[in-house]
């Protein structure tokens, strides 16, 4: 039970004559009491380092690490009455299941007969109860894991940080042990600390999803919201498979040179989208920075918002059918965009089993439709969002 | 069919061991021959050609047990495991070290200390017989222990380095966020990872040190003789005495065989650089 705070946290590898990198900058969050909290970026992005900041494994070049409210900066790793699964397990080959189960308690000092039932009972929590006097080359990719789970778990720290525990193990294993760790979090309501590259692990498991990209905090957010609402490009082009299809765009100034409500219109060098047509209201757009007539801007839709039809007359988004990927209930349909740069451009289509786009075929000629609210605009300089 | 499948089994067999059987002949040749030529009686010992069916005798080995030769022994044994003991633990400590502590300048002092051992032993008979003479150690079972120690820590420092360097950080992390502090660490992770390690350094060191000769032949007068130098005394002005030097030679080998038997698990995963699994 415990809430962690980090105050501008950064990490400078390297230095006084080798090249540094400047691997986290300026990280500032809070993870609440019993919160199951998903740090998610592609590698190297400075999330690994965060989380072992926390450990204590590495030592921050400035900012502040609270562990409720107390300065742990200085304090050694196992002082900090936080556990950790590593990505390799690190099980010592040398040690029986019961035997790394003990470690931590045996640091602790706490008497044999309170270490025996301690043992016992998280063995039983996860399944290993008659693995106990196996050694690491033993053990299945699952049992190893959740002997890693135990030796964490056993002491009742404060903080359960676990670093890309589910990178090798196979793809069922996976599902199942994704599914008995949100289990085994609610049971303990333990504030947890979860490092992935992985978006689906990190939107099934997550409460709060902190994404990370170039050692900062592109944004924190519920699953929900961050799939509804990214901050930036890189959020929006992270959540979601298939990606986001994004475009260069600019507001098209109307032909007084207002901004006009039923004029106001989105133009790419292919196609153009009035906007009052996609549901999005002049309203809505008016009065929002970056979003003015000729602003350089990054236009954005997801797969799932994509309608595929047949190819109709008038300026909006066409293009050739270059694959069809069957999914199941579902294909992915990439389309290679006609006319002007935009030709450069594949869109990827997440159309359903039944409905619009059954029946295209690689080499049609089709049209495209955008679902109303289905449109995001990034700032093309900073990339931010702005609608 | 059955049989037969048994059969070219087994000839399939003899056939994989056949190299390795040619191989240990040629290298325990030596050592057989010295405990025939040990248990022959001394008529024997220069028939020629030689004779490899004789009448063995264990006069020999009687003749060198009651001489002072077992004295010599005793050092050497007692010499080698202190001196082993002595260069491991510290070896152990600074490969561990050299391993996992940031040091400046680590590599010019990592090679330094391994150029230790490129140093002739000539080179260092004379400048060691004078500090021991100083001290008063000269002639003395520390003294040489103290040498052998000395002369073997470089090895041992580099032979380990590469064990603890094969050791996963995250192994040591995981016993980091597990409670331990450093010397924990050290302990329960590191120390039983390099086994295999420190048994293959043990045995090289005991080896050294009693094979040593040119050191010893210096640094010691009649207290602290070793057992190599001790056999010189079976060169005596009526001619080479053939059975005692080869009994007195083959006794010399079997502590380094108990050594090597009690520690042999350890010592092929040791010999391979074994690989953590």
């Amino acid at each position: 039970m415990a809430t962690l705070k980090l105050e501008l946290l950064n990490l400078i590898y390297g230095g006084q004559g080798t090249p540094s990198t400047h691997a986290v900058r300026d990280v500032d969050l809070v993870v609440g009491d019993g919160e199951f909290c998903v740090f998610l970026g592609p590698s190297g992005c400075g999330k690994t380092s965060t989380l072992r900041m926390i450990a204590g494994l590495e030592t921050p070049t400035s900012g502040v690490v609270r562990l409720d409210g107390r300065v742990i900066n200085d304090l050694y790793p196992g002082e900090r009455d936080i556990a950790m699964v590593f990505q390799s397990y690190a099980l010592y080959p040398h040690l029986t299941v019961r035997g790394h189960l003990e470690l931590p308690l045996k640091a602790q000092r706490v008497p044999k007969v309170e270490r025996e039932r301690r043992v016992n009972e998280i063995a039983d929590l996860l399944q290993i109860a008659d693995l106990l006097e196996a050694r690491p080359r033993q053990l299945s990719g699952g049992q190893a894991q959740r002997t890693a789970i135990g030796r964490a778990l056993i002491r009742q720290p404060r903080l359960f940080l676990l670093d890309e525990p589910l990178t090798n193990l196979d793809a069922r294993l996976r599902l199942e042990t994704r599914a008995a760790l949100k289990r085994l979090q609610n049971e303990l309501s333990i504030t947890t600390i979860y490092v992935t590259h992985d978006q689906e692990e990190a939107l099934s498991l997550a409460d709060t999803i902190v994404v990370m990209n170039d050692g900062r905090v592109q944004q924190v957010a519920t699953p929900h919201e961050l799939y509804g609402h990214p901050v930036n490009r890189f959020v929006a082009g992270f959540i979601g498979t298939p990606p986001m299809n994004f475009v260069a765009a600019t507001i098209h100034p109307s032909a007084n040179g207002q901004v006009d409500e039923s004029s106001l219109a989105l133009v790419t060098t292919g196609f153009i989208l009035p906007l009052s047509a996609q549901g999005t209201a002049a309203s809505d757009v008016r009065g929002r920075s970056g979003l003015v007539p000729g602003a350089a801007l990054t236009l954005g839709v997801r797969p799932e918002d994509l309608i595929v039809g047949p190819l109709a007359g008038g300026d909006g988004p066409r293009g050739r059918v270059v694959v069809v990927e069957p999914q199941g209930d579902e294909r992915i349909i990439s389309v290679a965009l006609t006319g002007g740069d935009a030709a450069q451009t594949v869109w990827k289509v997440r159309a359903p089993k039944r409905g619009p786009g059954v029946n295209v075929a690689v080499g049609d000629a089709v049209g495209l439709t955008v679902r109303p609210r289905g449109l995001r605009l990034f700032d093309k300089e900073t990339e931010e969002r702005v609608l | 069919m059955n049989a037969h499948q048994t059969q070219s089994g087994r000839l399939s067999q003899v056939l994989w061991y056949l190299p390795v059987l040619l191989i240990l002949a040629f290298f325990t040749f030596p050592l057989i021959w010295i405990v025939m030529t040990a248990l022959k009686p001394p008529i024997d010992v220069f028939a020629y050609p030689p004779k490899f069916v004789f009448t063995p005798t264990l006069d020999n080995y009687r003749r060198v047990l009651a001489s002072d030769y077992m004295d010599s022994l005793g050092h050497s044994v007692i010499i080698a495991l202190v001196s082993a003991a002595f260069s491991v633990v510290l070896g152990t400590l600074t490969a561990y070290g050299f391993s996992r502590y940031p040091l400046r300048g680590k590599d010019n002092l990592f090679f330094w200390i391994l150029s230790l051992r490129m140093l002739p032993v000539i080179a260092v008979i004379v400048p060691y017989f004078l500090l021991f003479q100083r001290v008063g150690l000269t002639d003395t079972l520390v003294a040489m222990m103290l040498v052998y120690a000395v002369f073997n820590i470089s090895f041992t420092v580099w032979l380990l380095k590469g064990f603890f360097d094969e050791v996963p950080r995250e192994m040591e992390e995981a016993a980091k966020m597990d409670g331990y502090g450093p010397w924990g660490v050290f302990t329960r992770v590191a120390l039983p990872l390099v086994i295999p390690g420190i048994a293959t350094a043990i045995v090289f060191n005991v080896v050294q040190s009693i094979n040593e000769f040119l050191l010893a032949f210096v640094l010691t007068q009649r207290k602290a003789t070793t057992a190599p130098i001790a056999l010189l005394n079976f060169l005596t002005p009526m001619g080479l005495d053939w059975g005692g030097i080869s009994a007195a030679a083959s006794m010399l080998v079997t502590p380094v065989i108990i050594l090597a038997i009690i520690v042999r698990k350890h010592l092929i995963r040791g010999m391979s650089f074994g690989q953590l699994e």
